[in-house]
């Protein structure tokens, strides 16, 4: 029996078992979701990029003006490509983890049809110029309701999938993934409390105004960072990378500290988005300090991944999607050492307001986010239908196209972002301003072009990406029709 | 209590991450409602009117604020650049703020006056045309947009209800009187907001064309207003340092 | 004491009340985690839930030049 399972006729019947134990079926169409708005979003962001390295890109049509067309990149990258992979994620870790079926397959699909048509809702509803005006909540307050409903469907699936387990303990990559969800929850709610003009008008005001408002904006967008692009993700983590990797997480212990430490610290930070603004002095100082203090859990929770291949190493050199996860933590800990650097108030004075934070923004979302993602989907992809990855070659080539990516993009912005602030507070030998505004938008040229070439590369893996994720569902699905042709020819011979 | 019942316990794992995801946010936003130096006492700032309110809608349709930030910063380079660093109490009807997080345009929080209605309009219609190496995307269609305004007093509505002091009675508009002066609390009476707006445009005719009121006409209304409100002559030059 | 609780409920200290607070949760986790050897043991025998499950799956194309296969 041992050497009949790595031949074709006796692997479906241990699939069929596992496919009955857990509920795959959605995991696949999140993950076909997410792969789709990857592909999208990732078009949009280098459609955006082009049209400030080449601003006649916008053609004068309201539609696809820059302003407008940004908020679909953010949506569809972070709540499209993110959110879906998440969706997929956590309702296989948690089944996995639980050993479980995930509680009602009829609301977790209601979670999907819910999600995605708020995001298309919220796409068409941006480039018509419908949006609440808040960076990475833009969607207008109808939108904003079908999200929360299908938040409290998520939060009871997980929920109650959690109960129905069959394992004591709850392993710890679900614990990021259910502070994930109670923390969006509370931001989402909070964040959108908006007085719509009328039931049919698309348009509503916030019920705060000036300093509350932006505290209360940045508390939103800083912890949409931290429960969305980093909790979340860690629970990836911690369960793709031991799993990858066949070996055990470096030390549970410190993922326990690892887990409260940075549930905590988050949510004081927010405010380090608003330094030197008209919000009062102590609430910067206190988010900078906090701030500092974060790096301590996120290289904590970096080490624990990357020790869990210490004596493994080798795994790097023949296992792409192994190169993937790792890679994605060694961004994670760059860009968490580069965030409380920034927050840092004299820091900020020169970096806020440019590319820079740009530029930071985006080694967090490709490198880690995006990094640790596709090699999550490449480890889940071949087991949901249950076949071998078309290519593995495909998987090198898309790394090295995004790392190149990567690196084009956050170098670029570096040079912008610095360039353009010390241009910005320069003064010639009399005291006046040495560069006018003008001067540095023309310095800015040559980085954009970078920037958006940078932004080709990442796409161009990311088209790779779902050609060998099609071609790979491709032959499982003719693998699944021949067995069940075989089946049958064995039920009539019977 | 154990971290075993922690951890084996669902119930339990969400209320402690409850408690602990809301204490940073609670101890850094409730102070903010109530502490008094959070917004400084500064004549001069008063609500938007119908006209200008419109034309604000239409600056966050079209996304500026990705681009443009509304916030001088408290350095001298900023100061010299673009005026006196922007007070909490200016962006108090500002609903939602609109500080911005990029420039990538310059700062807008006191572009009022600074460029001459015929300059704006044709900026937005081809900003390539006055600023040759400027980025910004043309905005044509504003100047050829009739502005719908039959909502305008639902908008204002609404507007009320978050606190901006629109009136609705006699004798909320007895008090604008008396905190904004006659000539601005006329502005701020939804009752008759649909004729303060067209009065508006049509006097000041911002976007040059008399004939029709346009989404121009709005946002330029607007644009011309923004950090204009507060005179700081009237300050000694250090009397906000103490609010910082 | 009495003034020891007027210290804590004022809102002016909520900032030193919540970082006193914090850091005393934190160091509780700390020692918690590491004063009990046998604890600290069973802890680490949960790293292994991730890998008990059975994958039926084939073996994927990725692994299949690793020493160690965890499907004899």
């Amino acid at each position: 029996m041992s050497q009949a399972a790595t031949t074709a006729g006796a692997a479906p019947a241990a699939s069929v078992a596992t496919s009955e134990q857990y509920n795959y079926a959605i995991i696949k169409r999140f993950a076909i979701a997410a792969v789709l708005w990857g592909v999208f979003g990732m078009a949009a962001g280098v459609w955006i990029a082009s049209q400030l390295a080449f601003p006649f890109l916008n053609f004068d049509i309201a539609q696809i003006t820059f302003g407008r067309f940004r908020p679909v990149h953010t949506t569809a990258v972070i709540f499209g490509f993110g959110g879906n992979a998440l969706f997929a994620t956590s309702y296989y870790v948690v089944q996995r983890t639980c050993q479980t079926r995930l509680w009602s397959d009829s609301m977790a699909s209601f979670t999907f049809y819910g999600w995605n048509l708020a995001l298309v809702l919220g796409v068409i509803s941006y480039t018509m110029g419908i949006t609440q005006g808040r960076e990475y909540a833009e969607f207008n307050w109808q939108i904003d309701l079908i999200i929360l409903v299908v938040w409290v469907a998520y939060f009871m699936v997980f929920l109650m999938t959690l109960l129905r387990r069959n394992q004591p303990h709850i392993y710890v990559a679900n614990w990021f993934f259910m502070s994930f969800i109670l923390a969006t929850a509370l931001l989402h709610i909070f964040n959108n409390i908006e007085v719509p003009v009328g039931l049919f008008h698309t348009q509503s005001y916030p019920i705060f105004s000036g300093v509350q408002d932006a505290m209360r904006q940045w508390w939103y967008g800083h912890n949409a960072v931290g429960f969305f692009l980093t909790a979340a993700f860690l629970g990836m983590m911690y369960y793709f990378v031991p799993k990858q990797a066949g070996r055990p997480i470096y030390s549970y212990k410190l993922s326990i500290i690892h887990f409260w430490a940075l549930v905590f610290l988050y949510m004081w930070v927010g405010a380090h988005h608003l330094h030197w603004t008209a919000l009062p002095d102590w609430v910067s100082t206190l988010a900078a300090t906090f701030s500092i203090l974060l790096l301590l859990p996120s290289w904590g929770g970096m080490i624990n991944g990357i020790m869990t291949l210490s004596g493994a190493w080798d795994k790097l050199r023949t296992d792409p999607i192994m190169l993937f996860l790792i890679t994605a933590l060694a961004f994670y800990g760059m860009s968490t050492f580069e965030g409380p650097m920034m927050s840092l108030k004299s820091v900020n004075a020169l970096s806020h307001y440019t590319d820079w934070t740009v530029g930071h923004v985006h080694s967090g979302a490709l490198g880690w986010v995006a990094m640790i993602t596709f090699g999550s989907l490449y480890h889940l992809m071949p087991r949901l239908w249950n076949v071998n990855l078309y290519s593995l070659k495909l998987v090198y080539v898309h790394f090295f196209l995004a790392t190149i990516g990567i690196v084009l993009y956050i170098t670029a912005m570096w040079v912008a972002g610095i360039g353009q602030g010390l241009m910005l507070r320069a003064f010639d030998q009399y005291g006046n301003l040495a560069y006018t505004f003008t001067e540095s938008v023309v310095f800015l040229h040559k980085p954009y072009v970078v920037r958006a070439i940078g932004g080709g590369f990442f796409l161009a893996g990311m088209l790779i990406m779902a050609f060998n994720i099609a071609m790979t569902i491709r032959s499982g699905i003719k693998a699944e029709a021949r067995e069940a042709q075989a089946a049958s020819a064995e039920a009539r011979t019977a | 209590m154990k971290h075993e019942s922690v951890e084996t316990n669902a119930g339990l794992l969400i209320i402690l991450t409850l408690a602990v995801i809301s204490v940073g946010g609670l101890v850094e936003i409730v102070p903010l409602f109530y502490i008094d130096d959070t917004i400084e006492e500064v004549d001069g700032v008063r609500p938007y009117t119908p006209l200008e309110q419109r034309g604000r809608d239409i600056f966050l349709r079209e996304g500026c604020y990705a681009c443009h930030s509304q916030m001088v910063r408290p350095f001298r380079d900023e100061m010299l650049r673009y005026g006196h660093y922007s007070l909490a109490a200016e962006s108090q009807y500002d609903h939602p703020f609109q500080w911005g997080s990029k420039r990538t345009g310059p700062d807008l929080a006191r572009v009022g006056g600074k460029y001459s209605n015929e300059w704006q309009v044709q900026h937005m219609i081809d900003p390539q045309s006055l600023v040759p190496e400027s980025i910004m995307p043309g905005y044509p269609w504003l100047a050829e947009t009739p502005l719908n305004y039959s909502d305008i007093d639902r908008r204002m509505i609404a507007l009320k209800r978050v606190g901006v002091p629109y009136s609705l009675t006699e004798e909320e508009y007895e008090a604008n009187v008396e905190k904004f002066g006659e000539e601005h609390a006329r502005m701020f009476d939804i009752r008759n907001a649909e004729d303060s707006l067209v009065q508006q445009a049509q006097t000041e005719n911002f976007d040059g064309n008399p004939g029709t009121i346009t989404e121009m006409d709005a946002l330029v209304a607007y644009l011309q207003v923004l950090g204009t409100m507060v005179d700081f002559s009237e300050y000694d030059d250090g009397h906000f340092a103490e609010f910082r | 004491m009495m003034g020891m609780w007027e210290w804590i409920t004022d809102m002016g200290n909520s900032k030193m009340v919540a970082l006193l607070l914090f850091m005393g949760t934190f160091i509780g986790v700390v020692i918690f985690l590491f004063s009990n050897r046998r604890r600290a043991q069973k802890f680490e025998t949960y790293r292994y839930i991730p890998l008990d499950d059975d994958d039926s799956h084939r073996e994927p194309v990725a692994r299949r030049d690793k020493t160690e296969s965890d499907e004899q």
